[in-house]
């Protein structure tokens, strides 16, 4: 059984930031089993969920990680 | 004859050692006595049941236009702050030629959230050198400024438009070498860099451009001074952040210069990030490399109005849909009884309470004056409403320019942030006074640093509280004869009630030139402060000394 050949998100937070805004917190997981994080301002994080068809945080699981770079999203 | 004599208080000191009763003397200017002192002063000030500290200092600000209209920095000085270090994150007024004065405006608006009017009205703008902006200020001061000059305006001097292009040619390097000494033989504390921070218009700022080889030439001249190296690295990303701990590292030990980075804060969801920071920069310090991360006292909000979509509600499909919306169809369907109905519903059986019931409505925009400072639970509950409901409405009542408050959603877990400010390595500074005026107040972190972390939660005693934002920080920036209780030194001296010193609910004033709005945080406990031996602010009023000093 083989894993998935690239990273993917495996969770999304809400987080405070640095300028009083709410950010998008990502979690990423390596097809190594290692994981990362990335932090999305308000709009970058918007435009993903939307891009994913995300209706709530939960629903960005599953995404590939490309998603953040080209706005659009596939499983 | 002394100036001054503070009696009956006790003291501490600025070194950590433990607190003692005592008396301090002032005279020209210095601390002239500790102890019990006798003898005749000019001015008796009583401090029984106070402390009597060295004046604090604030190492990452961003007063460098008020300090030309408001010499004490209000409110800082009230807080007990003695020295500020402005023209972090890259940004100084000078060296800054005429014709590119309206780029680094935008770019200090983007940042300090002014009103163009401070720019165009309340002051005149006669310097172009770092030596004449020093001037511009040394003629106002209440309070001590040790400034830092930004890598953004040293490389705009330099390469004009190119500065946000390309990278810098070896010729230009040695141009911005040159320019960086004499900007330090003027009295710059050090040197501000950002790899973070964005103009007006959303582009990089100019130092973002800088190439190492560029870097590594500023740090030489730097080194050649003995001075800081201030950073803004990529906060968002631990692991670059790290990477710039190894750079900063790098040019430390080269250069022989202290360098210092900030932001570094801790969130629940990132649990892991501030403590890999941490950890790395011991590792370097271990090294000799002398990299001071700054990590801020006082928690995170988040603020929000629904004239502008927010992660807020990004577990609520419905409430994005609606609010990523085109203003006039955003205001539609918030019109629509039906689709209100159906987010309200969204929320729950409580309606929001547990959600939205703690949200305090902020002041400085279209909020009512009766709701400002109250939470929507409560105002929900007068209106008969649930809190989602209530949001709704009061938004739409007022053109839905109300701003909302949730209160510590971030670095807010005393637990963990006590001991990481009482890390010997942890620089606690990153206020960033005098920045972000309209989205929140960044005045009051040393009130909080007492009341959260000394009085109630005892992390960190009375003692090395003090020592951390007074002689610790003086001996990280070199601020010579400064920071400490000691004859000789400056005397910098703020007296304080243990029992009360905080900073009061943060509240909005429109005392930026133009009726420009800020919030602010008043201070509560602090009865005087002391500037170069002259009582700059007493029982609750600033005083007409003037007697800072830019200092290095």
């Amino acid at each position: 059984m083989s894993g998935p050949a690239e990273a993917v998100i495996a969770g999304a937070e809400i987080a405070a930031g640095h300028d009083g805004s709410a950010e998008l917190v990502l979690r990423l997981r390596y097809p190594n089993g290692g994981q990362g994080v990335v932090v999305l301002e308000a709009d970058k994080g918007l435009e993903l969920m939307a891009a994913c068809g995300a209706a709530h945080l939960d629903e960005l699981a599953g995404h590939s990680w490309r998603k953040l770079l080209e706005g659009t999203c596939s499983t | 004859m002394f100036d001054v004599i503070v009696r009956n208080g006790l003291v501490v000191d600025g070194s950590g050692e433990k607190a003692f009763k005592g008396d301090v003397a002032v005279k020209d200017g210095l601390i002239a006595a500790v102890g019990e002192v006798s003898g005749p002063a000019r001015r008796e000030i009583d401090a029984g049941g106070r402390v009597i500290a060295p004046g604090f200092i604030d190492p990452h600000t961003h007063f460098d236009v008020q300090l030309l209209w408001d010499g004490a920095a209000r409110p800082a000085l009230e807080h007990g702050v003695t020295c500020i270090v402005p023209g972090n994150c890259s940004l100084s007024l000078a060296p800054l030629k005429a014709a590119d004065r309206p780029k680094v405006v935008g770019m200090f608006q983007q940042i300090e959230e002014m009103p163009p009017e401070a720019f165009t009205q309340a002051f005149d703008w006669s310097w172009e050198d770092f030596a004449g902006y020093r001037d511009a200020i040394a003629r106002n001061l209440s309070i001590n400024v040790a400034p830092l000059v930004g890598h953004s305006v040293i490389r705009l001097w330099v390469m004009g438009e190119a500065a946000q292009q390309r990278t810098a040619t070896p010729a230009e390097i040695a141009a911005m070498q040159d320019l960086l000494r004499e900007c330090l033989a003027a009295g710059a504390v050090g040197l501000s860099t950002s790899f973070v921070d964005l103009d007006e218009h959303g582009r990089p700022v100019p130092s973002r451009f800088a190439d190492f080889a560029e870097l590594d030439a500023l740090s030489a001249v730097l080194g050649e001074f003995g001075r800081m190296l201030q950073c803004v690295p990529e906060f968002y990303d631990v692991d670059i952040t790290i990477a710039r701990i190894d750079q900063l590292s790098e040019l430390s030990l080269k250069h022989a210069i202290p360098t210092t980075f900030s932001p570094v804060f801790d969130n629940t969801s990132t649990p892991d990030n501030a403590p890999r920071i941490l950890a790395r920069v011991e590792e370097q310090f271990a090294r000799g490399a002398r990299v001071w991360p700054q990590m801020q006292t006082r928690p995170i909000d988040i603020s929000f109005s629904l004239l502008r979509p927010s992660l807020f509600f990004a577990r609520l499909p419905r409430w994005v849909r609606v609010l990523r919306q085109p203003l006039e169809a955003r205001l539609h369907s918030l019109n629509d009884p039906d689709t209100v109905a159906k987010m309200v519903e969204d929320l729950g059986p409580d309606g929001g309470r547990k959600m939205m019931g703690g949200l305090i409505v902020r002041g400085g925009d279209a909020a009512p004056a009766e709701m400002v400072g109250r939470t929507l639970g409560e105002i929900a509950a007068e209106r008969g409403q649930v809190p989602a409901q209530a949001l709704i409405d009061i938004s739409l009542a007022h053109g839905l320019d109300v701003a909302f408050l949730a209160a510590d959603m971030g670095h807010e877990d005393t637990d963990r942030i006590g001991p990481m400010l009482a890390h010997p390595l942890v620089h606690i500074g990153a206020s960033d006074g005098g920045a972000h005026i309209a989205s929140f107040s960044t005045y009051g972190d040393t009130g909080y640093l007492f009341s959260e972390f000394v009085r109630k939660s005892g992390r960190l005693s009375l003692e090395h509280a003090v020592r951390k934002i007074t002689a610790e920080t003086a001996d990280i920036w070199g601020l010579k004869g400064r920071g400490r209780l000691t004859p000789g030194h400056a005397a910098d001296i703020v007296v304080f009630d243990p029992a009360t010193i905080d900073r009061a609910e943060e509240r909005p004033v429109f005392d930026m030139p133009g009726e420009g709005m800020r919030y602010v945080r008043d201070a509560r406990g602090v009865d005087a402060v002391l500037v170069n031996g002259e009582v700059a602010y007493l029982g609750g009023a600033y005083t007409d000394a003037k007697s800072g000093v830019v200092c290095v």
